[in-house]
């Protein structure tokens, strides 16, 4: 059962590959325990190399072909996403976490320049464009938040010149970016049937940003022939959620979970306790109710004209149920269904026009659908506490029976500052000898220019952790380098973890696996109080300054000691006059005297 | 043994200039000294000016100012109920907009509260990890991580272990780098199995994991204990336990943005309650932020319309007494620096944290404990940044009055400068050489004037008497080596008490006690034998250096824990007044002080006083003093062995010394 399963994630993903259509679309639903149902929406869309290269779009977005032209940019992988994928509960991560990113918006791209420097620049230019595209704040993936991996990413497409060493990979991350509507809506644009038709009419900010767990991503890829001819550049979309059935069917006009009424409890009645005014609640075995319209708030508005009409292509939308699952489908138009993977899949062919709705009645099922279990775990976390120092602590797991080879790459931000002799890696149980880091890539931050980054090939035995810690300094930054409500603490990027082929096949695909991002408490000063300081100096030096200022520059001089001084104004002539006068009579008197 | 040197060197600046002035003027004056003796007819008011400065009577003015100062503080302290100088609270986090939401904590949650409380009742006498295996299992069942923690920890001889079972909520739409805490222990601090409290806690699990609001992690947290539990769980938290006793936590969340605790003990019946006490006394009398104190009052007495009381005043009309008295009870829990609730553990760890406490009967129930909860709740989810506006340092006198730092500090601060300046006047009056000798033993040379020298300054001369201007040289190593080692000596009595099993902890006590009042008396016998015994000098520097730590330590320790420090500077302010002294009565009831505030002693007369004269609580009080060193990290013993007792042990050695002898006089015959 369990292979099988394997099987019909493995199709899922080989029938991507390569294919003939140059539009395709798939959605796969797959209820998940705890009333999770995983929704895996996929888009691809091919534009052959040369008319890619006259700038004559057809299914490829002609916005984003031409960021990628102008930035040189060969290959280009853009993530956004929000929540933790549960794999406890869930299983392994859909696409073997190849189409997810951590936390925030994560990019990484390909590009072709002669220079590190000018690599950089058009790196620069691709991430202001791409901003200004989807809305995010991809402009601010600046030299401290871009690292270039050394082993962690290989280049998905064929690139004729891959050798070459004018092909630059710039990695980029923004953990505190929050996913939202906005960057939903530039996605939605860039498909050929923005939302209007097909599975993506499904696609609705309220229910996809309510969901536990979601990702989009972007890729954007050359794929060429075994012998280098008859490339295409492919763009895949795709967007995975794992929405929570009893939040997703409560309607849009009361969202609020009020308490049932408790007629609707079901209590256990087995207990002593049990009566009118005590209800142990039972928990629900059977697998809950659902349809489309229900969770997603609308039905499937028919085909996307445009996707093929013949084959496997045209199977858009497959529900990975038990064969012994009840499934509606409520249409007025004409649908196809096709059992594939051992009854375990059941796809359907869209009707072209008329709205589409599958549901499925609650059911109590004799075994649970098995799901694939996750190749490793990982968790990490910061110890310790205070202001200055503190270690991260990664504990990664192998619940296999073949040991495995992984690449853990960690990119923190410059005001983090690790110590990498406290770099330490242990297996408990495992002989104090073995080191499970064979190797590392180091390259040290420089503060305000660029963010430390760690590469560590690990080995872990079969069935056991690796703890991996390290001990890091906090910096002090400058007033203005603080963010707003700088007291949240700053966020620190997940860990990429890459899980190398056991049997060291360079063209199996990717497996990668992220950790939760990081908060990281920095000293953060009272705001308030330079405003206060600045405002009682500045007083204190006003009143000093003037004063002294004053007697500086100022001449006393008495009134007498000036030679034809005049006090202006009326009062002033007056008193020359009387000044005059006086003299006049005073001075005859002394004369007569 | 004598570093004459070594004291010059150290004389302060203020000394040093005077002295070289004075010994300049003299040289430089000495051959036309007779000229200006006549002359000095109009240098009557200088003379006089430098006169009052070396006057004797100088040196009366501090003992003055050291009361005045004492008497000020306290003053100080016993007008800030008065309603001009305290303040009403106000929240000051714009963020948490407490009581703007409305709760929906009601219906059949109350239906399921009451189940979830009987199920609690039939674990009161299940094994603990059966009992923990259940809890699990209904926190489980809501959807949530669950995990456990198993404890140990040896405080005096006892095991203190247990297990937590926590679980985490993780927030529909939070990235796990926040998270907020839950709490009920098992057992309250009273022992009282905390029925109502797990209950509720089981019951607001399953309620908030319906909510997709949540920004934060929510981690429901059901302690084995109220003390160690939490502690170890926060250790663990921040990987900084111990890990051979304590057990490390396996699911973690994100960085820990407040904590309440619920302790409401009422049985599978229920028990209707009357008010809500909150307690927010950390460990080594850290507080939460106010704003975190101010939310929770304001959501419980302006939304759900429950009474607040805090510092188990029950009554509380507002007048001025009771006002002081909730603030002197809150001074002594803040100063005795103890775990007050579950929460204490948190707030080291910069997390701020309280406990809502149900007492009295009344007719407010479970669910509004609830929806208090749950408004509290969304009001922290609300919290863009940790709680950091409000004030850290404060005294409330009531739930709506409070007065900061600002305004209380210069109370401890001046009751910690009475020392110092106590300490001043002693090393000035240290520096002067004896009172010249009484005519009764000096009638050899009873014609003989005293010898005068002329001043010059400001083009001004003035005639002193030369022993104003002598300056005697200090000793300063006796008393240096004796102050130092009676500081160390204090660790001692420190290890013991934190190293003694329970069962001998009372009579170590007693001995500790009854060395503690003989050794002043056994080492100032045992230095009045010695060869050198402290001369009178020596006697004033010691009396100088200690209390000049001491008022060091105090000034210091107001600003980090202004109740321990104000206590403690009370206590001791006796040794301000204390002087060796000739008269034998005199010295016998400045002894007879000075054991009254021992102190031992006044840790002996304390606990009888609280526990109604019942002298076995001092058991208890050690045990909790041993328990709060090896599990919650306390230094309130710190305070009392290595500040407090070395002090005293001075002072009362200087005036044990006077029973013992005139030592001035074994000096001067020796000078």
């Amino acid at each position: 059962m369990l292979s099988s399963l394997l099987a019909v994630s493995l199709c899922l993903l080989t029938s991507f590959v390569r294919a003939g259509s140059d539009y395709h679309e798939r959605l796969l639903l797959r209820p998940l325990p705890q009333n999770a149902l995983l929704a895996s929406f996929n888009f691809r869309s091919n534009e052959s190399s040369s008319s890619f290269e006259r700038q004559n779009f057809r299914y490829f977005p002609r916005s984003l072909g031409q960021i990628l032209q102008h930035a040189n940019t060969k290959e280009l992988h853009l993530r956004f996403s929000l929540g933790r994928w549960d794999a406890e509960s869930w299983g392994a991560r859909p696409w073997d976490g190849a189409r997810e990113g951590g936390t925030g918006v994560e990019l990484w791209a390909w590009v072709d320049a002669e220079s590190e420097a000018n690599a950089f620049a058009r790196w620069l230019t691709l991430t202001n464009a791409l901003s200004g595209l989807f809305c995010a704040s991809l402009n601010f993936i600046d030299s401290t938040k871009t690292i270039r991996p050394v082993m962690t990413f290989k280049p998905e497409g064929n690139h004729p010149n891959m050798s070459s060493p004018n092909l630059h990979l710039l990695h980029g991350t923004l953990p505190h970016e929050v996913v939202c509507t906005e960057n939903l809506t530039p996605f939605l644009k860039l498909l050929p049937c923005k939302g209007k038709a097909g599975i993506s009419s499904l696609l609705d900010g309220h229910k996809l940003f309510d969901a536990s767990w979601q990702t989009m991503s972007i890729d954007v890829r050359p794929v060429c022939n075994n012998d280098g001819s008859d490339c295409v550049i492919e763009m895949e979309q795709t967007v995975d959620m794992v929405l929570d059935l009893d939040r997703s069917k409560r309607p849009r006009d009361n969202p609020i979970p009020r308490p049932l009424p408790i007629e609707d409890i079901e209590c256990d009645t087995s207990k002593s306790y049990n009566s009118q005014d005590s209800c142990f609640p039972l928990v629900k075995t059977s697998e809950p109710s659902w349809s489309l319209s229900e969770i997603f708030g609308r039905p499937i508005k028919g085909a996307c004209p445009i996707t093929g009409e013949e084959g496997e292509n045209a199977e858009t939308v497959c529900l990975n149920v038990p064969a012994e699952r009840n499934v509606d489908i409520k249409t007025n138009g004409g649908y196809t269904e096709v059992p594939r993977g051992e009854g375990l899949l059941r796809c359907y062919k869209l009707p072209s026009r008329d709205d589409f709705d599958i549901s499925l009645p609650e059911q109590t099922l004799p075994t649970p659908l098995l799901l694939p279990q996750p190749p490793l775990t990982a968790a990490r976390s910061i110890n310790g506490h205070g202001q200055e120092r503190g270690s991260v602590q990664a504990v990664i797991t192998n619940p296999s029976d073949y040991p495995v080879s992984l690449i853990y790459l960690e990119s923190l931000p410059w005001f983090m500052k690790p110590y990498l002799h406290t770099l330490r890696a242990s297996i408990p149980g495992a002989p104090a000898s073995t080191n499970p880091i064979k190797e590392t890539y180091y390259r040290p931050a420089v503060d305000r220019h660029r963010g430390t980054h760690l590469e560590l090939l690990l080995e872990i035995p079969a069935h056991s952790s690796l703890i991996l810690t390290y001990d890091f300094e906090k910096a002090i930054l400058r007033y203005t380098e603080y963010p707003p409500d700088a007291n949240r603490g700053f966020d620190v990027a997940p860990a990429v973890i890459r899980l190398l082929p056991s049997d060291g096949n360079p063209n199996a695909p990717p497996v990668f696996l992220r950790t939760t991002s990081l908060l990281l408490p920095l000293p953060t000063p009272d705001f308030s109080m330079p405003y206060n300081v600045i405002i009682l100096t500045s007083t204190v030096m006003a009143l000093g300054f003037g004063n002294i200022f004053n007697l500086l520059v100022r001449r006393f001089v008495a009134v007498d000691e000036i030679e034809g001084w005049q006090p202006g104004g009326l009062t002033g002539a007056l008193r020359t006059r009387l000044d005059k006068l006086k003299a006049r009579w005073f001075g005859k008197g002394e004369k007569d005297e | 043994m004598r570093v004459p040197r070594f004291s010059r060197a150290k004389e302060s600046g203020e000394a040093d200039r005077r002295n070289a002035d004075q010994r300049q003027n003299h040289s430089f004056l000495t051959a036309t000294r007779d000229e200006w003796i006549e002359g000095s007819e109009s240098m009557s008011l200088l003379t006089s000016l430098l006169a009052l400065r070396r006057d004797a009577r100088l040196l009366k003015i501090p003992p003055y100012l050291s009361a005045l100062c004492i008497l000020v503080g306290i003053g100080w302290l016993l007008v800030l109920p008065l309603q001009e100088y305290s303040r009403n609270t106000y929240v000051s986090e714009n963020a948490l907009l407490p009581g703007q939401v409305h709760t929906y904590f009601t219906g059949s949650e109350h239906n399921i509260f009451r189940a979830y409380r009987h199920e609690v009742a039939e674990l009161v006498h299940q094994p603990l990890e059966g009992r923990n295996q259940r809890l699990a299992e209904i926190l489980r069942s809501s959807g949530l991580k669950v995990a456990t923690q198993n404890y140990e920890y040896s405080a005096s001889g006892r095991t203190i272990s247990g297990q937590n079972v926590y679980a985490i909520l993780q927030g529909p739409r939070a990235d796990a780098t926040e998270a907020i805490v839950l709490i009920a222990a098992w057992r309250n601090m009273d022992g009282e199995i905390n029925h109502s409290g797990v209950a509720l806690v089981l019951t607001l699990a399953r309620y908030f994991k319906r909510w997709s609001l949540w920004s934060k992690d929510i981690i429901f947290l059901i302690a084995g204990d109220s003390t160690a539990g939490p502690q170890a769980w926060v250790d663990a938290y921040h990987d900084s336990h111990s890990p051979a006793s304590i057990e490390p936590l396996s699911i973690k969340s994100g960085a820990l943005q407040g904590a309440v605790a619920i302790d409401y003990p009422a049985g599978p019946w229920g028990h209707r309650f009357d008010k809500l006490h909150i307690v927010y006394d950390g460990i080594n009398g850290q507080l939460p932020n106010l704003d975190l104190f101010n939310t929770a009052v304001s959501i419980a007495s302006g939304q759900m319309g429950i009474g607040c009381t805090l510092q188990r005043m029950w009554k509380h009309d507002d007048s001025y007494q009771e006002r002081l008295q909730t603030m002197l009870r809150g001074m002594i829990s803040q100063g005795l620096g103890h775990a007050s609730g579950p929460h204490s553990s948190f707030i080291p760890y910069h997390v701020d944290a309280i406990t809502l406490q149900t007492v009295g009967d009344g007719w407010h129930d479970e669910m509004s404990l609830g929806r208090t909860v749950e408004s509290l709740f969304r009001s922290l989810n609300n919290l863009l940044e940790h709680l950091h506006q409000s004030f850290f340092f404060y005294l409330l006198m009531q739930a709506n009055r409070f007065v900061s730092i600002g305004t209380y500090l210069p109370s401890a601060m001046l009751i910690a400068v009475n020392f110092t300046i106590t300490s001043i006047a002693l090393w000035v009056q240290s520096g002067r050489p004896a009172k010249p000798p009484s005519p009764v033993s000096t009638d050899t040379e009873p014609s003989e004037a005293p010898k005068m020298t002329a001043v010059e300054k400001d083009d001004m001369v003035a005639l002193i008497p030369e022993q104003s201007l002598a300056i005697i040289e200090r000793e300063l190593f006796l008393p240096l080596a004796f102050v130092g080692s009676a500081h160390f000596l204090g660790l001692l009595p420190l290890y013991i008490f934190n190293n003694t099993s329970e069962s001998s902890l009372t009579l170590a006590f007693h001995i500790t006690t009854f060395l503690a009042l003989l050794l002043p008396h056994l080492t100032a016998f045992a230095l009045s034998l010695s060869p050198h015994r402290p001369s009178a000098q020596e006697t004033t520097l010691i009396q100088c250096l200690s209390l000049l730590l001491l008022g060091m330590f105090l000034s210091a320790l107001a600003t980090l824990n202004f109740s321990l420090a104000f206590l403690v500077g009370i206590l001791a302010t006796p040794l301000t007044f204390v002087r060796p002294t000739s008269s034998r009565p005199l010295a016998g009831l400045q002894t007879l002080l000075l054991i009254a505030v021992n102190p031992l002693v006044v840790t002996t007369l304390a606990t009888s006083y609280w526990a109604g004269g019942d002298v076995s609580q001092l058991k208890t009080v050690l045990v909790a003093a041993a328990e709060g060193w090896h599990v919650w990290g306390l230094w309130t013993q710190v305070v009392v062995w290595l500040v407090w007792w070395p002090a005293w042990f001075a002072e009362s050695v200087v005036v044990a010394g006077s029973l013992f002898g005139e030592p001035s006089e074994a000096k001067s015959d020796k000078a």
